[in-house]
Order: C-alpha cells, then sequence, then structure tokens
C-alpha cells in the first residue's frame, strides 16, 4: 500500500487530538496495514495492555467448567455459586449414576413381590440422606476449606447444595417409582420419610460431624422399620399414615432446631 | 517485521486447538489498535479494559466464529465494538464520549488535511459533534441503529433524526 499513516498523525490520533476524518481515515487504513498496526502499538497504553493481558490468561487457563456447572449457569446461577455446587460430590456424575442404578435394581425388585416394595422405599427415603451427608463437610467436599474461608455463610452453601442433592436424587427416586403403577400411591410413600430424615440430619449435623449426624440417623430409622417390620408382621407400617404424620412433625421440629442453631456451621467447632 | 511467521487466520487455527501462546500473539499485534480506537469511543478507560478483555476470551471461546473472509482485523474489531456496547449496558455511565471535542487542529494541520481528504474531511469536521458521533457510530463503525444508540446512550429514534440531519448537511455542502 502506497498511502500509510504518517507519524505526526498517529501521535495525536493517541492523544485523542486527531481530527474526526483523519482518525476516520487512519482507522479504515490499519485494518488492512499490518505494518501500521505495530507503529500504532508504539502509542498505547503498554502498562494497561499488560494488565489486561494478565485477566485474560486467568479467564482462559481457568478450568473448563463441567456439564453440571453448564446447566446451573444456563439456569440462572451466577459462575461462582454453580461452581461451589458443582463441586459438591453427591453431584457427580458417579453418585448419581449409582443412585439410578441402585434405585433401578430395587424398582425392579419391588415389582416382584411385596418384600422387594419395602426395600424401594427404605432405599428410596435413605439415599437422599446419604447425598447430602456426603455434600459437605471436612474429608468429604474437597472444597471444604475454600467454602470456611468463603464470604458466605456455611449455612446457606450447606442449605443450598443439600436442596440440590435432595432434589437431584428425589427426581431419580421419582422416576423409579413410575415404574411402579400396580401398587398405586405407595410408590411416593418414601418422600415424606426421605425429607424428614434429611432435615432431622441437618439438624443433628449442629450437634456433631455430619457424618455421623446422618449415619446416627439412618441407624434409628432403619431400626424401626425392622422392628415394626417384624412386630406387626406388615413390612409398610413404617410407611403408612402414622408414620407419616409423625415425621412431617419431626421435619417441622428439626427446621426449628436448624434455624434456632444455623451459626454453629460457621464455627467448625464440632467438626 | 512481525515476529511470528503465522497468519492471523492461522494464529485463529492454533487458538481453536487450545493456543495459549498463539492467543498471546494475536493479542500482541492487535490489542494496541483495539484499545486506541475503543478510546476515542469510550473515555471510560475501565470499561475500554474490560472491553478488550472480553473481545479476546471470546476470541478463546469462539474462535470459528471467523467464516476466513475478510480481514481478522475487520473481524475483530467487530467483536471490541459490540464488547464495549455491552459493557456500557451493564454499569451506570457518567460517560463522556469522544472526549476532545474541544480540539482544533492548528491551521497548518488544516492544509495538511485538507490536501489528504478532499473536501469531505472538510464537510465531516464540520458536523456537530452529536451528528459526527451518530455518523461515525452508524456508518464507519458499521453498527445497526440500537447498537449505536446504546454506544451514545440516546434513544434509538434520535440515532436516526441524526443521522437524517448529518445527511442533510452533508448533501448540502456538496451541492
Amino acid at each position: 500500500m502506497s498511502w500509510h499513516v504518517a507519524p505526526d498523525l498517529l501521535r495525536a490520533y493517541a492523544r485523542g487530538e486527531a481530527d474526526h476524518a483523519a482518525a476516520s481515515s487512519l482507522e479504515a487504513h490499519v485494518i488492512h496495514c499490518p505494518g501500521c498496526r505495530q507503529e500504532v502499538a508504539a502509542h498505547c497504553d503498554r502498562q494497561g495492555l499488560e494488565r489486561v493481558w494478565g485477566e485474560i490468561r486467568n479467564a482462559v487457563e481457568a478450568p473448563p467448567s463441567g456439564p453440571i456447572e453448564t446447566l446451573l449457569v444456563r439456569l440462572g446461577l451466577a459462575d461462582h455459586r454453580a461452581r461451589l455446587l458443582a463441586a459438591t460430590p453427591s453431584l457427580g456424575a458417579s453418585w448419581l449414576v449409582s443412585v439410578a442404578l441402585s434405585l433401578g435394581f430395587a424398582a425392579f425388585a419391588a415389582q416382584q413381590e411385596e418384600r422387594g416394595l419395602m426395600a424401594f422405599l427404605v432405599l428410596a427415603a435413605l439415599l437422599p440422606l446419604a447425598g447430602v451427608a456426603a455434600a459437605y463437610g471436612p474429608g468429604i467436599d474437597p472444597s471444604y476449606e475454600i467454602g470456611v474461608a468463603a464470604p458466605m455463610s456455611s449455612f446457606r452453601l450447606i442449605l443450598v447444595r443439600a436442596s440440590t442433592v435432595l432434589a437431584s436424587t428425589a427426581a431419580l427416586a421419582a422416576l423409579a417409582a413410575l415404574t411402579l403403577p400396580r401398587v398405586g400411591w405407595m410408590a411416593a410413600a418414601w418422600i415424606v420419610p426421605s425429607l424428614a430424615l434429611t432435615v432431622l440430619s441437618l439438624a443433628l449435623a449442629t450437634f456433631m460431624p455430619p457424618i455421623l449426624a446422618s449415619g446416627f440417623v439412618a441407624l434409628i430409622w432403619g431400626s424401626i422399620v425392622i422392628v415394626t417390620t417384624r412386630v406387626t408382621d406388615n413390612g409398610l407400617v413404617a410407611f403408612g399414615p402414622g408414620a407419616q404424620i409423625g415425621l412431617l412433625g419431626l421435619a417441622a421440629a428439626s427446621v426449628l432446631v436448624l434455624a434456632f442453631r444455623r451459626d454453629s456451621f460457621d464455627l467448625g467447632s464440632h467438626v | 517485521m512481525q515476529t511470528n511467521s503465522r497468519t492471523d487466520g492461522g494464529l485463529l487455527d492454533a487458538i481453536a486447538g487450545g493456543d495459549v501462546a498463539a492467543l498471546r500473539e494475536l493479542y500482541s499485534r492487535h490489542a494496541p489498535w483495539l484499545q486506541l480506537r475503543l478510546q476515542r469511543r469510550c473515555s471510560d478507560r475501565d470499561a475500554v479494559d474490560d472491553a478488550l478483555q472480553d473481545t479476546f476470551v471470546a476470541v478463546w471461546r469462539k474462535p470459528s466464529r471467523y467464516d476466513g473472509r475478510g480481514e481478522v482485523a475487520a473481524w475483530l474489531w467487530g467483536i471490541a465494538i459490540r464488547r464495549l456496547i455491552d459493557v456500557l449496558r451493564r454499569r451506570p455511565r457518567a460517560l463522556t464520549l469522544l472526549a476532545r471535542e474541544d480540539f482544533q487542529p492548528s491551521a497548518e494541520e488544516q492544509v495538511l488535511l485538507g490536501v489528504e481528504h478532499g473536501d469531505l474531511a472538510g464537510a465531516l469536521n464540520r458536523l456537530s459533534p452529536e451528528l459526527r458521533a451518530v455518523v461515525q457510530a452508524t456508518v464507519l463503525d458499521g453498527l445497526t441503529t440500537s447498537e449505536a444508540a446504546s454506544l451514545l446512550g440516546i434513544p434509538s429514534g434520535t440515532v436516526k433524526t441524526r443521522m437524517m440531519r448529518a445527511r442533510a448537511q452533508l448533501r448540502e455542502e456538496f451541492a
């Protein structure tokens, strides 16, 4: 190209002093001329450019977000929340696959006989509990240390994670329950127990390590189911109307305890 | 002249393969003029930096958006000016566009520029700053009416009427 940007014009342009027409022709020329682009570089804010480059490098070298994180961001969650949620161990693909598999087998067994149905209900009630237990706490959560140091209350993080895990596990259980049309509403009898047990374990976790709380709740409830089955010779008593109402009451009480003692998650004294 | 013999298109291919060094090279070739050109559109340095950052992050994520036709530089500018509009939309603005409207070129410069650009230059320069900003955004930067409206912080209808007035004035000068 025969026309190139004169040094004077370049200087004026960089200072924002070139008039409109001259600046416009410079801009049109620079698009097509690598040589003049290099000349322009001598007039730019180098420090600023290096700073911006640092930001760009951080952005492009950050680990790529996984499918769950991408989905959460699509659903309108802020980036950092999505990352905290996606780091939940019991939202990982391996966890969800094993939940789906065990529910599938249990649902299959439930179609064969009465005891199979009971096994399905017990499993569907306990899986969300296990999922929530594996959703936070030291030794389980790889982002636990970060979470403790983060300017976000641990209680909120735990609630957000627990409800997400509860929802995803419950959704899988509901899908499995759909394969049991024969038993009618009984196929949904695990919903209240699973909710109540999860909330109870969270309430207990304000007193003891979360893993212990969940194990304790699972053990007690499992024993109650077995004992009532033995005594009444009816495997479904533990899922009957009386039990459901009792568990609802227990859930309500646990919510109160949780609301009252939520600060204990932040102190981390029990863990 | 250039430290790296690869073409801009070649760099984009490498970026598609996850080559950060290629992005760095593209950045050192194009960020300087993009920075200066954006600064002429917006006097808020932070907004310009953010737009520049968003531009190259967007290039990193979707280098395949470049269709291989035309200059990579023109494609980059298209991204950069739209990123700047996005940045300005996000922040409440205390904006002074085209910062140095008060600048008057010296008589000598005016003569030199007159030789270079003929009458059109004079005619463009005689437009009021408001009309000139609209001409720049729509004609020279190739923005749509609503994009120009966002960049300049005025309603779309105003962009249209100012464009009509600018056209009328230029037509009169050349009549």
